[in-house]
């Protein structure tokens, strides 16, 4: 049976289990944001736990999950593509540690006002020091691993570029910056250049790997595509951090370059698409698991639609001016976050888990509900976000009628988002608890044709 | 395509687009201190950030359109509000939105903090960011008419008085709690209002025409 072919991979296991149940607790929080907007609360209630800590666990919470998935999901990778083990299973597990227990105390410390006030970025200094020695463990760990191999890939680049980019660009982040216009200028530098910079090489990288591993296509052919793709989210994503400036205070040319640079940032993300699909077609072994197939195809198309399609409709200047900062901001984060990083996160764990298991072919009766429950509940979730926030742009924006009458109008459709929010939770337990306790199927796997990835 | 050229399409698009980004940085730091007015970042203004930054406030509130959708974004505030109903808000939020739809928390923000916070805001709504949010324009005109022609607010009459927008239980304006019925004719009205606590002299400046031609406006606060 082909499973895991380096011990030290097993180190990724608990990196996803615990990215699981922060998932799952993101997703409870959110369930109480919906309440908020949906329903007026008692003023008692909202002044022990107010929107704003629960919007900073929501979002921390998200962040936390999807770097320990990213984390988790390189050390599953790099053994095999390095040909040997991690450099050190110890850093890996006491890397884990420290963050683990930043995350934690800094979702208490929330909980007593011990914050920063920066969205996304709100845990405070002691504990993002913490996140940074982490970070610079994981990196030397990666880094040893691959000057340590004999094998030479460019995958492995990648991959080390992509993750010391991720951790280089959290330190802007980090300093107090006296002029408000300067602190959101470097605030994307994190937050853009992450979700549409760094995030996107390793999980094109994660992705390259997970489909070469599958479909046995020939490595100098998946490589290709990588670089192509991550040369094109760089060269479009780059500048294209210009489309949060347009209203910031900043020079007048920011607006085209900011606004032709990230009409073309869809590119990458279709080209994306259509290597999946071009790999799934010219596939040289069976499919295995159909469900981890789901996650492949399922995160190329919703990546393009949530980060692409929802992103291009709001990107440039004379639409933002009025969708700014708006619901419709809500529907296209929630989309392409789901669409293209919680989904990449399943996949990888899909993939991984049942071998990091001993299971090449596992059961996925409950996995197959919870895919098609938490990705259309997701879709509509979005839509609904989409509908409040045109109503928002037009009633507050464009007729001027006042945030706090848009915003009564715009209940109705929070109180249908929160129904839609229990039904994406149930979704996200089902996937949890079948990942979690993942089992073999009875039906025997179709032979593998083709060792994947033997040309290393 | 050969692997060669797939390289070069990665290093050529990355670096380049690097370059024009490390440019742009560059000429964005030259240039802020034009679009932000430098000259006035004093100490209470950054001591007012760090209050904005204490209380979590940016969670709930956009400002520069970033940070939490619940509540009204800040960028303009301080023209929309005017100084002394930003200190009741702060200060007395239990009191202002008792009958409102949302609520604001007690954060326990003291007097001195609420100065700085008031002085931030006011130098955030100088920062010249080509009007955005657009529905806050006519109280920064407002504000700088009534600086520089006070003379011309002098002869105006009171303006109606109207409840505001979701604020009041039962007797209020039809559609207050109901949006969903307001009729065309209400819409002309509560486009007048002033939001929650406003200043009423920004808004009277700030007033549209009716559809007869008259203003609404109202009087000025003396200082």
């Amino acid at each position: 049976m082909k499973t895991i072919e380096f011990e030290s991979q097993r180190v990724s296991l608990w990196y996803f289990r615990i990215a699981l149940v922060l998932f799952v607790l993101q997703v409870i929080m959110g369930l109480w944001l919906s309440i908020n907007y949906a329903f007026t609360l008692p003023q008692g209630l909202v002044d022990v736990f107010p929107f704003s800590t629960a919007r900073e666990i929501h979002t921390n919470v998200l962040v936390a999950w999807m770097l320990l998935g990213f984390m988790g999901g390189t050390y599953y990778i790099l053994p095999p593509e390095c040909a040997r083990e991690l450099y050190s299973t110890k850093i890996a597990y006491l890397q884990l540690a420290i963050f683990v227990t930043a995350a934690v105390t800094a979702v208490v410390g929330f909980l007593f006002g011990w914050t920063r006030g920066k969205p996304l970025l709100e845990i405070p200094f002691p504990l993002n020091a913490l996140i940074v020695v982490a970070a610079l463990l994981f990196i030397a760990n990666v880094a040893m691993t691959i000057i340590k191999a004999k094998e030479r890939s460019a995958l492995q680049w990648m991959l080390l570029g992509g993750v010391t980019f991720l951790a280089i660009m959290y330190l802007f982040g980090m300093p107090f910056y006296r002029n408000l216009n300067t602190d959101y200028y470097y605030w994307w530098w994190v937050i853009h250049l992450w979700v549409e910079g760094a995030w996107e090489i390793v999980t094109a990288s994660i992705v390259a790997y997970i489909i070469m591993r599958v479909t046995g296509v020939e490595r100098k052919v998946v490589e290709k595509w990588l670089y192509v793709e991550t040369g094109l989210f760089l060269f479009t994503g780059i500048v294209g951090t210009g489309h949060h400036y347009y209203w910031i205070g900043a020079p007048n040319y920011w607006l085209w370059w900011g606004g032709i640079f990230s009409a073309l940032e869809p590119l990458p993300i279709v080209l994306m698409v259509v290597d999946t699909w071009m790999h799934v077609r010219e596939r040289k072994n069976p499919i295995i698991n159909p469900l981890t197939w789901y996650y492949i195809v399922g995160l190329a198309i919703y990546h393009l639609v949530g980060a692409g399609l929802w992103g291009f409709m709001h990107t440039l200047p004379p639409v933002n001016y009025y969708t700014h900062g708006s619901q419709i901001t809500v529907s296209h984060g929630h989309l392409a976050f789901f669409g293209a990083y919680a989904l990449l996160n399943l996949t990888i764990f899909y993939f991984a888990m049942p071998r990091l298991k001993g299971i090449n072919k596992y059961h996925d009766t409950p996995g197959r509900w919870g895919f098609w429950i938490t990705t259309i509940s997701m879709f509509m979730l979005g839509l609904v976000f989409g509908v409040a926030g045109i109503l928002q742009t037009y009633l507050e924006r464009f007729l001027d009628i006042g945030y706090s009458t848009a915003h009564l109008t715009m209940m109705l459709w929070f109180k249908i988002a929160f129904g839609i929010g229990i039904v994406f939770l149930v979704g996200v337990v089902i996937t949890v608890w079948h990942l979690l306790t993942i089992k073999p199927s009875t039906t025997p796997a179709p032979e593998e044709i083709v060792t994947p990835a033997a040309d290393i | 395509m050969t692997g060669k050229t797939a390289r070069l399409i990665f290093w050529l698009g990355t670096l380049s687009s690097a370059a024009i980004f490390l440019w742009m940085t560059y000429d964005f730091h030259l240039q802020t201190p034009k679009f932000t007015h430098t000259d006035k970042l004093t100490d209470q203004v950054v001591a007012g950030k760090k209050v904005w930054h204490k209380y979590n406030c940016n969670d709930c509130h956009t400002i520069l359109g970033f940070g939490g959708y619940y509540a009204p974004d800040m960028t303009k505030a301080f023209y929309r509000l005017g100084e002394n109903n930003i200190a009741s808000i702060v200060r007395h939020p239990e009191v202002i939105y008792r009958n409102s739809f949302r609520k604001m928390p007690q954060l326990g923000i003291t007097e001195p903090e609420t100065k700085q916070l008031v002085t931030f805001l006011r130098w955030v709504g100088e920062i010249e960011n080509r009007k955005w949010p657009p529905q806050d324009e006519k109280f920064v005109e407002a504000y700088k008419l009534r600086e520089s022609q006070p003379q011309k607010l002098e002869k105006v009459r009171r303006m109606p008085q109207l409840r505001t927008p979701g604020t009041q239980r039962g007797r209020g304006l039809r559609g207050d709690r109901q949006p969903h019925r307001l009729r065309p004719a209400d819409l002309g009205r509560l486009h007048h209002q002033p939001p929650i606590g406003a200043s009423r002299d920004n808004h009277a400046a700030a007033g549209r025409q009716h559809a007869d031609g008259r203003r609404y406006c109202g009087l000025p606060d003396q200082p």
